[in-house]
């Protein structure tokens, strides 16, 4: 097999918050690589930092040391081509399905009829074809979660970072929505970093796992995970899938015990 | 030891289901006993001139007001009085509304700037808008423009500091979001922040619309040849209290008029807000 070419690489980055308490070091000289066409899940305890890489890599705040390289070249951050979606679907109210979709279009100056039509398309395949004219407030969480991926998958972004995107949702629709956006990364032959709290998640999704420590986060120990499923569910049942789970469990439960 | 569990009586007893309403308790309902407490209130007063108890010359009389109001209107002389102070009111609301709103979002664009002039505006907005009168007619005469000078003095305000507090409170995470997708802080502003400002402006208009109509009517006070303003002061110093009376009841109408436009404009101009007002908690 031949390697993938790396296409993000994340090193030594720095990053601390000065707060009420003091500083808080939050992310401390880490470092890690992202293939093309990876889906990398990034698991760790809460707060350790996870969302704060995100915003680096977006672009939303400055790390204080560290360096990005996009195939191999220097890079201030990815904004504007990354696909973000945040810890809350960020729907905006007052605009339709429609026009939520529409949003990174928009930013991009795309002519109005093009995007239109393309957006129209994208809301079909996800079937949320007749929804195009309803405004947020009158969608299920499900429902929101889906327009919110359509928003991030139409822009083509080159790496999508999702946070912990189907954390609020029923388990019954998380799991239609993990089959969702698998199939969809597979059709846009998208890069994924995905945040999530369920290892279950992180196993039947991703090709690797990334365990975090605690405050101030490392990159501890990655796990390549060869389960080659044609959907989440079927991951799941995979004999190799309970292995993987309990492995990450385990390097979970230690970290929590050092830093209790 | 036995299982002790909370007695049934405890628990809040179950309700019939559709709660009991007055019988009155619908519209028509509604507007009868309203109707009727209005004509009580008038039938006393008229009585208690009637029998002496009230003085005609201090209070003035239902039936003498009505007698005035419709000289007036026949006249035509009401009509006009409305239309000008109307018009004043609007013209200061509107001008005053958007001058203020504009100003408090562009203070968004750049921090420094809104530190820097904060303690002003609120310097400004705690003077007494009203004492400006004087001098508002001193500068822009006893025509209209004085008016309106006036009330977008009182309008332009609220709207500032209004939209510029909403500005301030915008979600930061939308604004995340379409940085993160390479806008500019052009389009951050315009798809971001204005459109999450314009409940708390729109907001600001039921306020507005009444103080659109002080600064019309307190202009006309000072000193103005038309106008409800002019109407109720001469005639209160002509001790002529049917005309006041007529005057400020077509006030009254005029801003309950004006109300309901601004409400049906509130609940037209933002249909994504609608789909969760229908519902109220019943407690
Ligand atoms: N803007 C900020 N100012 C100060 N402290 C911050 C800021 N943003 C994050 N932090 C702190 O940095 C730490 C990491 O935050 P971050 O949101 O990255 O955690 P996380 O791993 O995403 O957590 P979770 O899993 O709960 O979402 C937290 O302790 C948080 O309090
Ligand atoms: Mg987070």
């Amino acid at each position: 097999m031949i390697p993938a070419p790396i296409q993000l690489s994340v090193r030594n980055v720095r990053k601390s918050f000065h707060g009420k308490a003091g500083e808080v070091r939050v992310l401390d000289d880490l470092s890690f690589d992202i293939n093309a066409r990876d889906f990398v899940s990034i698991i760790g305890p809460s707060g350790c930092g996870k969302t704060t890489i995100f915003n680096i890599i977006a672009g939303l705040i400055e790390p204080d040391a560290g360096s990005m390289h996009y195939l191999g070249q220097e890079i201030e951050s990815l904004r504007g081509r990354v696909g973000y979606m945040m810890q809350k679907d960020l729907l905006f109210p007052w605009r339709t399905v429609l026009g939520n979709v529409l949003l990174g279009l928009e930013t991009r100056g795309v002519d109005r009829i093009e995007a239109e039509g393309k957006a129209r398309e994208y809301l079909k395949a996800f079937g949320l074809g007749g929804f195009e004219n309803a405004y947020p407030k009158m969608l299920s969480g499900g429902m929101r979660q889906r327009v919110a991926l359509i928003r991030t998958l139409i822009m083509d972004p080159d790496i999508l970072l999702l946070d912990e995107p189907f954390s609020a949702l029923d388990y019954q629709t998380r799991l239609y929505l993990e089959g969702v956006l698998k199939e969809a990364v597979e059709t846009y032959h998208k890069t994924v970093i995905l945040v999530t709290h369920d290892i279950d998640e992180a196993v039947a999704l991703s090709k690797r796992v990334v365990v975090l420590s605690g405050r101030p986060a490392r990159a501890k120990i990655v796990h390549d995970i060869d389960i080659a499923a044609a959907s989440p569910i079927a991951a799941r049942s995979d004999s190799r899938f309970s292995g993987y789970f309990h492995a990450l469990c385990a390097e979970l439960d230690i970290q929590t015990e050092k830093t209790t | 030891m036995t299982l002790s569990l909370p007695g049934a009586d405890r628990l809040p007893k179950r309700k019939a289901r559709a709660p009991k309403r007055p019988a009155l308790d619908t519209a028509a309902g509604r507007s009868l006993l309203q109707a009727l407490a209005v004509i009580a209130f008038f039938a006393l007063w008229e009585t208690g001139v009637r029998a002496g108890w009230i003085s005609a010359f201090l209070v003035g009389s239902p039936l003498g007001i009505f007698a005035v109001a419709w000289k007036m209107i026949t006249g035509g002389e009401l009509l006009a009085d409305t239309w000008f102070t109307l018009f004043e009111a609007i013209l200061g609301f509107v001008i005053g509304t958007i001058i203020g709103s504009l100003l408090g979002l562009a203070l968004w664009y750049s921090v420094f700037v809104a530190r820097l002039v904060e303690p002003f505006i609120v310097a400004i907005n705690s003077v007494p808008k009203i004492a400006l009168a004087p001098i508002v007619v001193l500068w822009f005469g006893t025509g209209l423009i004085s008016k309106v000078a006036l009330s977008v003095s009182l309008t332009a305000i609220v709207a500032l500091i209004a939209a510029y507090q909403a500005a301030k409170d915008a979600d930061v995470d939308l604004q995340s979001l379409l940085i993160s997708m390479g806008a500019s802080k052009h389009q951050v502003f315009f798809k971001a922040v204005v459109p999450s400002t314009l409940p708390a402006i729109i907001a600001t208009f039921r306020i507005n619309i009444g103080f659109g109509l002080v600064g019309a009517v307190v202009g006309e006070f000072i000193s103005s040849q038309r106008g409800l303003g002019h109407l109720i002061y001469t005639a209160s110093s002509l001790y002529d209290l049917d005309t006041v009376w007529a005057g400020l009841f077509t006030l009254m109408i005029m801003g309950f008029a004006l109300y309901y436009v601004i409400d049906l404009i509130e609940r037209t101009s933002l249909p994504w807000k609608q789909a969760s007002t229908t519902h109220q908690v019943q407690v």
